[in-house]
């Protein structure tokens, strides 16, 4: 559905939309948040491996070179902590630099900038560094223990960077325009089976979803399922199997993981009595191990049942088909899960 | 302990100044500006230190005795607009640039100070608007190299005819990031200038263990940048240096490392007794102290009554008496403000009205094959 308005600019009229509505993939979500925010701001850059010539592993920023040209859209030597590095400096000095790693995994190689110059910068000295570091994320596709991880806990353990995590094509959009306006580090973290086979209808222009609120992506009373990234579908999926076998689940999907949306996640605990925490990252010192401990702290009398957890094995992630399906959550674990909490 | 004596060369540097003073370019009033921020620093550092020993300072404390020319000498030949980045050992280099004794003071005593209110060490400040002193992680000195890439990066992108300028040391050329940021500003031809003070320890380890060429400078074919080498504790060789590789970089020819090569004598930290250093080594720099030099050259060369010299030593003497009596009367930061400013405000930060649109389905979930439908698995027996 199209609905738009005339507006008189500069004594010439026009017909500008507003809440039209276009259905994109996942990754189209992402690619049209970023180079809409370079159209609207030209202090906005990105830089990365393959990005300007190539357009990006993933196609995220093909024809970004053309329309804004090598200044703006610069492919990098492979030296991650260089350009973070550089990045991290130029967002001191009224730029908003949007940083592409090409797997997450290598954001390992620039931890040290992230977390000792990134994160705390604005707590020393207050001055704020609005950069963005983006990369895909998640296993389930053969991909192997270098390009499937998960790495969210390892920066939201370190306080002064926002963690934010899309699950929907929407979502991307408005986390990620939300993250190049914010004034501080953000760590956008994607999902790469999400970027093509997720689509839906996004609404055109200026969409913002604010970072620190969660959304319900399913109502529920019988138990609160919370999850965030790629993991939230497979919770969905398993909210509609339960429901065909009578019970009501709610999917709590977080978005963000810094800040943290406490009050969501409490509200639909209380409500239900019982909770399950799911996410596709590796269960020690995972950030459900904080959800669970929020939980257990602010909402223990409201609990018919232990707080329980289903993520990844404390593994890496190994490649071949039966040894990834073995480690990583699946619907069916979920569901089994979910199934004992229920019947507790 | 017995240490092995490092493979240190004395090389033949003199043991005076003899630039002739008709041939500098520069009025009385600057010649005294060198000295006076150097016997500013020395005298803070000397004072420092016996804070220290008095336990009035808290944790460690890092000087930069005998590195005041190359700090003072680079920083002068700056202009408005341009920005630096700083070791511990630089803080005649802030003292030149205007930073006020007290203010530093107040840092190490952990009082309300700003910018850092108390949540950094005395040695590190950022402060753009004021002296042009970036913001950088000060934990690894390899580290602010990609930084300095990318304020070089801003100015090049903005057109504007600035350089930056980072100071760091022999010890901070083995990280990757010394590699990586140079390696970036090189291909891009950023206006950056590496002035690498070899110092000849990095906290204990001499250069012959740090890196397997003799000079830093050695190291920059690798980037096809202006290099060069230079004796550090003599003021105008240090200005003549440093002036030639900023302009190589403020002309748009790329970044340029000037190494120079100077002593550190004190400890890497006031808690360190320098044990491992060689004492034909310290008698060696001994004689050759950049600010007994440069005041001996301001008499008899440069033609200053000594009175005039006397003086500066006595103000700065009385600038540090009056740091710590400003120091002392701050108060700590309250601390309740502990975990404030850890975020900057921003435009989209969530506001009660937004918890009204939270109900988003997922019509249609996305998920691997893989992870779909399996046997009923824990995983442990797939």
């Amino acid at each position: 559905m199209l609905i738009g308005q005339i507006c008189v600019m500069r004594g010439l009229t026009c017909f500008k939309l507003t809440t039209a509505m276009a259905e994109i993939t996942y990754l189209q979500a992402i690619s049209t948040a970023l180079r809409d925010e370079m159209r609207r701001d030209p202090s906005v850059f990105v830089l990365g491996e393959d990005i300007a010539v190539f357009g990006g592993a993933f196609k995220i920023t093909q024809g970004f070179l053309e329309e804004f040209g090598p200044d703006r859209v610069i492919d990098t030597p492979i030296s991650e902590s260089g350009f973070v590095g550089a990045a991290c400096a130029a967002a001191t000095v009224g730029f908003r630099p949007v940083v592409e790693f090409q797997f997450i995994d290598f954001i390992a190689c620039a931890f040290d900038q992230i977390v000792n110059y990134a994160a705390k910068c604005q707590y020393r000295w207050g001055i704020s560094m609005p950069v963005v570091f983006r990369g895909p994320t998640g296993g389930g596709i053969h991909a192997g223990p270098y390009h499937s991880q998960n790495p969210e806990a390892w920066f939201a353990h370190t306080p002064g960077l926002k963690v934010v995590l899309p699950s929907t094509a929407r979502d991307a959009k408005g986390l990620l325009t939300a993250a190049i306006r914010d004034n501080n580090p953000v760590v956008y973290l994607e999902n790469k089976f999400l970027y093509r086979h997720y689509r839906e209808e996004v609404p055109d222009g200026d969409y913002v979803v604010p970072l620190g609120l969660a959304a319900l992506r399913t109502r529920g009373r019988d138990l609160s399922i919370i999850s965030y990234g790629a993991s939230v579908h497979h919770c969905v999926e398993v909210a509609r199997v339960l429901e065909g076998e009578g019970a009501s689940v709610e999917v709590v999907d977080l978005r963000s993981l810094v800040p943290l949306d406490k009050q969501t996640v409490l509200e639909s605990v209380k409500q239900t009595g019982r909770a399950l925490v799911v996410h596709e990252a590796n269960m020690t010192a995972g950030f459900g191990a904080e959800i669970v401990a929020l939980i257990a702290q602010e909402a223990f009398d409201y609990l018919d049942a232990p707080v329980m957890r289903v993520t990844s094995l404390d593994v890496p992630v190994p490649f071949s088909p039966p040894l990834e399906m073995a480690m990583l959550p699946s619907v069916d674990k979920i569901a089994d899960a979910a199934r004992k909490l229920l019947a507790y | 302990m017995a240490h092995s004596s490092p493979q240190v060369p004395l090389p033949d540097y003199p043991e005076e100044i003899t630039a002739a003073r008709r041939e500098l370019p520069f009025k009385d009033e600057e010649l005294l500006r060198f000295y006076s921020s150097m016997r500013l620093a020395r005298t803070f550092e000397e004072k420092l230190a016996a804070l220290y020993r008095q336990g009035k300072i808290f944790g460690a404390v890092y000087l930069g005795m005998g590195q005041e020319a190359t700090s003072v000498g680079c920083a002068s030949q700056l202009e408005k607009g341009d920005f630096l980045s700083m070791v511990a050992r630089n803080l005649s280099a802030y003292f030149y640039r205007g930073v006020e004794p007290r203010h530093v003071m107040a840092r190490w005593f952990g009082k309300d100070q700003p910018p850092s209110h108390g949540r950094e060490l005395g040695l590190f400040l950022a402060d753009l608007e004021n002296y042009g002193i970036i913001p950088y992680h000060n934990g690894s000195m390899a580290s602010w190299i990609p930084a300095g890439a990318g304020y070089a990066l801003a100015f090049k992108m903005r057109r504007q005819p600035n350089v930056m300028l980072c100071f760091t040391g022999d010890g901070a050329t083995s990280p990757g990031d010394f590699y990586e940021g140079l390696n970036f500003a090189a291909i891009h031809k950023l206006p950056l200038v590496i002035i690498c003070e070899v110092n000849q320890f990095a906290y204990s380890t001499a250069c012959d263990k740090q890196m397997p060429v003799q000079n830093v400078a050695d190291r920059a074919p690798a980037f096809n940048i202006y290099a060069e080498t230079a004796y550090g504790n003599d003021i105008f060789t240090v200005i003549a240096a440093a002036r030639r590789g900023i302009q190589h970089a403020r002309n748009g020819n790329g970044p340029a490392l000037i190494e120079f090569k100077t002593f550190r004598q004190r400890g890497h930290g006031e808690h360190d007794d320098m044990a491992y250093v060689p004492a034909e080594l310290r008698e060696f720099w001994e004689k050759r102290d950049p600010i007994t030099m440069y005041r001996k050259w301001l008499i008899e060369r440069g033609k200053f009554k000594a009175g005039i010299i006397t003086r500066i030593d006595e103000v700065a003497a009385r600038q540090v008496e009056a740091a710590v009596e400003y120091a002392e009367s701050l108060p700590y930061p309250k601390p309740e403000t502990v975990t404030e400013r850890l975020f900057a405000p921003s435009p989209h930060d969530p506001k009660p009205e937004d918890r009204e649109k939270r109900f988003e389905p997922i019509e249609n979930p996305a998920i691997p094959a893989l992870t779909r439908a399996q046997q009923r698995s824990s995983g442990e027996h797939f």
